[in-house]
């Protein structure tokens, strides 16, 4: 699911990390209290999202994996489900699915 | 875990969103064309005058600060831009889509090829009034029915999403029929919009030739609700006669059933336009809407659109104009339609009372029925 941008990246002699990483030309427009509207001008795409999804929206820079992810989730927000892990990694499989998020690529 | 520990949320919650979504932008104040009816120009409260590429796209930048996702280009004629490839360069690299409105004529392989090869293009608007070059040319000039088509078809070969706003007047509410059929099976669009020459610009000057009269709103009432279900889901219209039509049926309906209000009726509900997009003259201006354009809220570039946006007070009056109820006009007393009534556009209603916070004249129902007219 997470290797929906490997092609538009076009990074054939790499190798995938588990570290998701935002497409650049998406935009998180900060809409009302917290929440978000991800927005990808290539496709008019939009994805609602709430204040927690943003947070994981802005931390998925290429370098953290899911579980430090989530790690940061649990120390910023109250009330952490425990399974904030599954939550988690369903939201970013749905950006990944919607072309959003691709997987980092490093060097074989 | 909905609450992030940082004190953020405890802060102030603003009741609009933190920018616009969408701007309308008067990317040009010149024009190829002096259409009879234009609402553009014989503004008296608009400087025509054009700004920089610079200017702009310095402007777009902060447009893409915000967020915002979608800008339409109008003008004037915005194809008129010897620069328009390079505005389109920096909408794209701000991470914007835009849309054009455009009266078609200027519209060439080149440009067409441009706009399709961004991959932003959500659509071009072109105007066209009629089925033929007499009806259409009658009150936009010699020649441009021919350029608009042409234009047209450009748009099709480079499969850019091409539209087209039908404006009615007096001059093609009898060629109805025949446009429908034109645009719809021999140029084949999906689709077309539809509204009405109103009261503003130059059409104040040339009214008396060209604003539908009753019996003329009758007649195109009666053939758009007609020709809606000969192409269901293929002509639109959000003002002029088809809107009304529609609107105005549902709330005789509802009168005549003694119904509930609307859950909009019985305010100064329309529009929401300002909770939504905002506006920008030629000259730089941040307005309204272009409807509003003598409303100047601030200069681009100088100004910052957010503090605009969200704490002018002229532009959240705006916003709350929708707490105005309809009964606090002399206008409305008495009117059974008031519990299903918005008050319609404010822009035509400054155009025809001078007041911004007034229910629309041209838009009520029971003027309309009192001067002859009937939605049956």
């Amino acid at each position: 699911m997470l290797l929906s941008l490997l092609e538009y990246w076009g990074e054939q002699s790499m190798n995938q990390t588990d570290r998701p990483i935002a497409n650049p030309i998406v935009v998180l427009r900060e809409e009302f209290d917290d929440w978000a509207v991800l927005f990808n001008p290539d496709t008019a795409d939009a994805l609602g999202t709430n204040p927690v999804g943003v947070a994981i929206w802005k931390r998925m820079d290429g370098k953290k994996c899911i579980e430090d992810i989530v790690s940061e989730i649990r120390t910023n927000f109250e009330d952490t489900p425990d399974n904030a892990f599954a939550e988690i990694e369903a939201f970013v499989n749905v950006l990944a699915e919607n072309g959003f998020v691709g997987l980092e690529l490093e060097k074989r | 875990m909905a609450e992030e520990r940082t004190g953020k949320s405890e802060s102030k919650k603003s009741q609009v969103m933190r920018a616009p979504r969408n701007l309308d932008i008067e990317i040009t104040a010149r024009c190829n064309l002096r259409c009879r009816y234009c609402y553009f120009f014989n503004n008296p409260a608009v400087e025509y005058r054009d700004l920089s590429t610079d200017e702009w796209l310095t402007f777009f930048d902060e447009l893409g600060s915000l967020g915002v996702m979608s800008v339409t280009l109008a003008g004037g004629e915005p194809f008129l831009r010897e620069d328009l490839s390079i505005l389109l360069k920096g909408i794209v690299r701000n991470r914007m889509r835009f849309s054009f409105l455009s009266n078609g004529i200027l519209i060439g392989d080149e440009i067409a090829a441009c706009i399709a090869s961004t991959g932003r293009c959500e659509y071009v608007q072109v105007s066209v009034d009629g089925s033929c070059p007499e009806i259409h040319d009658s009150c936009r000039g010699q020649g441009s029915f021919d350029g608009a088509i042409r234009g047209l078809r450009t748009l099709q070969r480079h499969q850019i999403n091409a539209t087209v706003r039908v404006t009615i007047h007096r001059n093609n509410v009898h060629d109805l029929e025949n446009i429908a059929h034109f645009l719809l099976d021999e140029l084949g669009l999906p689709a077309f919009g539809t509204n009405a020459a109103g009261y503003m610009g130059t059409c104040r000057v040339n009214a008396n030739d060209l604003l539908l009269n009753i019996e003329e709103r009758k007649e195109a009432m009666a053939t758009l609700l007609r020709l809606t279900a000969k192409y269901p889901d293929r002509i639109s219209a959000s003002a002029g006669p088809l809107a009304e039509g529609r609107v105005w049926r549902r709330m005789e309906e509802a009168r005549v059933q003694g119904q509930p209000a609307f859950y909009n009726g019985g305010r100064l509900t329309a529009c929401g336009c300002p909770s939504n997009k905002i506006s920008v003259r030629a000259d730089g201006a941040i307005v309204p809407c272009n409807m509003l354009t003598h409303i100047t809220l601030g200069q681009i570039n100088r100004d910052s659109l957010t503090d605009i946006w969200q704490y002018n007070p002229v532009l959240n009056q705006l916003r709350s104009r929708h707490t105005i109820p309809l009964t606090q006009f002399e206008f409305c007393a008495g009117c059974p339609y008031i519990p299903y009534c918005t008050g319609n556009c404010p822009g035509l209603a400054y155009a025809l009372t001078g007041q911004v916070d007034h229910p629309s004249p041209d838009a009520c129902l029971r003027r309309f029925l009192e001067a002859g007219g009937s939605i049956s």
